[in-house]
């Protein structure tokens, strides 16, 4: 009975997630084509199978720009939201995020003194266009990695994950008061600069930083795939997880190594995209009606990848030059689904009563 | 599994909190053991000492002449399960999925069952009659079907020992009884079941030993009925009041200061009867008094006094009779 119930559930999830892959590709090709200038379909196909383009200039909007972006956007999307689904289980906590532990705000702190001390110095506006971003990017994950060594730290040594997540707070509290602080000294120009970072942007990434960016993410998702297992146990708590043979340092260690690193990339190379990482896993968790970690992280991949391409098409906004901040756009468009989602579904049972 | 003069408490900062020393208990196979003691005497910090989910201040606790500090977590999870006092995080979280957790110590690293896994949760979700609840989620519920869920997954754990902390608090009497009688058979099965609990009637009937944890006082351990014989259940757990009876669980007789009245009749009648005037301050027995009450068996209560012959239908109207009685009796 039980091996049939197991059986018709693996042939009912094969076909979800053969479904969600499908349209990923769909909206894949949907993403690259719209845009300030569009591309039709049969020319992205050609792009694909290598032959000639109608337009040469097409080759090289989607070389250069749209397939960057939109490989950046899949990545992001799943990524941001298995940070949610790992933190929300670890923490107990439906409200917990990627950012939960400080870690935009570290990546934030790191960029800001860039920016600021570089305008102080007066040497930022004289670097190369590429060399300032991966300036930035080197210092929002040195941000993130300080607070990440941290954390880690204090994990080794406080044994309740509540306190954890306060002292992962106050880091974050601490250092959004230094860059409040930072921005209190500094000249207009410097301000607009780091809004400009902090808004998030899913397009600045060239082939040249994807190399480094899409590795980091892929470990950091096929890691979180080898913790789900874990995770699982842990949904009923930390003494049946032990009781299970779960090592409670160790799985705690792992899951903040993992959402740091996957986080931190993020927010280094693409700003701080909030939002997503809390609201993804309720979405998986809603639209699928399952908390087994088993499903809800590959399910989360995908989803997150789709409804990043989803929202970035929306930024783009076809036919007009101008693109919207990504970070507006996900919470402009997320949040009315998810409250959709919370009236229409009614099924997520976070707690008892 | 055997505890070697093992002392359990807390450390708060340099300080040792100690709750019981030198204990040294063993269970076997087969074997349904009760844990009890008033609150806070440390049964639940026993139960998780020797689960190795809490360190023991002194002493040992060795699994088949193996200490469990030594063996990894991973080998001590196929030996020992557990059945705790909390609720999972996951509300959301399907009964079958539930108990394939259980399957965890022996699942490959992405979860994957084998046939053998099956089958393990198969077998627990049969033993525990649970089969119509396979698909439901856990939010959807009943405290008592919940308590056989996580038995399940215990018993899918498929481990020598499964140890419960107050399986049957929260329970209505008919689960408690059934969740007892169903420990019973697992153990009848081969496994050894340590359970804490609250609820000693039940304990009484159904467990091989028990275990009385008491403040500041060595553990008595043994056959329950010898340890009623010794009197040690009234010294550890009822120490204040002495006003139980231990072969009914109830309370002893209250007082009697309204007098005596001689009820005869049908026995089940005349025993809730009985019960219902004790609680009003009458006594009663079965040789000759002033009041005479015969319960009959068309459910009427054929009451005498002072050579006068009511009949009442229900109790209430007996008693009400009575204190009119007891009035009149009073201004006298």
């Amino acid at each position: 009975m039980i091996t049939q119930y197991f059986d018709s559930s693996t042939k009912k999830w094969q076909r979800i997630l053969s479904g969600l892959s499908l349209l990923l590709v769909i909206l894949f090709g949907i993403n690259i084509s719209l845009g300030s200038v569009a591309i039709p379909m049969y020319s992205i196909l050609d792009y694909f199978s290598g032959k000639e383009l109608e337009n040469p200039s097409w080759y090289l909007i989607l070389a250069q720009f749209r397939i960057p972006k939109a490989i950046t956007a899949l990545l992001v999307g799943g990524g941001l939201g298995i940070c949610g689904l790992q933190m929300q289980t670890l923490f107990r906590n439906p409200m917990a995020g990627p950012f939960i532990l400080g870690i935009s705000s570290g990546s934030g702190l790191g960029v800001a003194i860039a920016i600021f001390l570089g305008v102080e110095l007066g040497g930022l506006f004289e670097f190369s266009g590429i060399a300032r971003s991966w300036l930035m990017v080197v210092m929002a994950g040195m941000g993130s990695f300080i607070v990440l060594i941290g954390i880690s730290l204090a994990s080794l040594r406080l044994k309740n994950s509540v306190t954890l997540l306060i002292l992962g707070l106050m880091f974050g509290t601490a250092a959004s008061a230094l860059i409040s602080i930072l921005q209190f000294f500094s000249q207009a120009e410097s301000i607009q600069a780091y809004m400009m970072w902090s808004f998030g942007s899913l397009g600045s990434l060239s082939w040249d930083e994807l190399t480094v960016f899409i590795p980091i993410i892929l470990f950091g998702m096929l890691l979180s795939l080898g913790l789900s297992k874990s995770l699982n146990a842990l949904l009923l708590g930390a003494n049946y997880a032990q009781s299970m043979g779960v090592s409670l340092t160790v799985i705690r260690l792992l899951i903040i190594i993992n959402t740091s690193i996957l986080a931190g990339t993020i927010t280094a190379f693409c700003g701080p995209i909030a939002f997503f990482g809390i609201a993804m896993p309720h979405i998986a968790r809603m639209l699928f009606n399952t908390t087994n970690h088993l499903l809800l992280t590959p399910l989360i991949i995908l989803m997150g990848g789709l409804l990043m391409l989803t929202f970035d098409t929306i930024a783009q906004l076809p036919g007009v030059d101008a693109t919207l901040p990504i970070n507006a756009v996900t919470a402009l468009f997320g949040a009315p689904f998810v409250i959709y989602l919370l009236m229409r579904k009614r099924n997520i049972q976070y707690t008892y009563d | 599994m055997q505890t070697q003069s093992l002392t359990i408490g807390y450390t708060e900062g340099k300080n040792h909190k100690v709750l019981q020393r030198n204990l040294n208990l063993s269970i076997s196979k087969g074997e349904i053991i009760s844990l009890m003691g008033q609150n806070g005497v440390g049964k639940t910090t026993f139960i998780k000492t020797i689960t190795g989910l809490h360190p023991s201040l002194e002493g040992d606790v060795h699994y088949q002449n193996v200490a469990i500090e030594q063996l990894s977590k991973q080998t001590l999870s196929k030996k020992i399960s557990v059945v705790l006092n909390e609720k999972p995080f996951a509300a959301n979280l399907s009964v079958v999925e539930l108990i394939a957790l259980g399957r965890h110590p022996y699942s490959n690293w992405l979860g994957r069952l084998s046939t053998l896994d099956k089958e393990a949760i198969d077998t627990a979700i049969t033993q525990t009659k649970i089969n119509y609840l396979a698909n439901k989620k856990l939010y959807q519920l009943s405290d008592g079907q919940f308590q056989k869920v996580m038995i399940a997954r215990a018993l899918a754990q498929d481990t020598d020992l499964i140890i419960l902390d107050e399986p049957t608090a929260h329970l209505d009497l008919n689960n408690k009884i059934e969740i007892m009688l169903l420990l019973r058979t697992i153990a009848e099965n081969g496994k050894g079941i340590l359970i804490s609990t609250h609820d000693l009637q039940i304990s009484l009937q159904l467990s091989d030993q028990l275990w009385l944890f008491n403040f500041n006082k060595p553990v008595r351990y043994g056959c329950p009925e010898d340890l009623i014989l010794q009197g040690a259940i009234e010294q550890t757990l009822f120490p204040v009041n002495d006003n139980i009876d231990l072969r009914t669980g109830t309370v002893k007789q209250l007082t009697a200061t309204n007098g005596a009245i001689r009820i005869i009749g049908d026995e089940s009648s005349v025993f809730w009867t009985s019960q219902a005037l004790h609680r009003n301050g009458f006594s009663s027995q079965d040789t000759d008094a002033e009041m005479n009450l015969n319960c009959h068996h068309d459910g009427t209560w054929h009451f005498s006094y002072k050579g006068e012959l009511i009949i009442f239908e229900a109790i209430e109207q007996l008693l009400s009779h009575l204190k009119t009685i007891i009035k009149v009796a009073r201004n006298d």
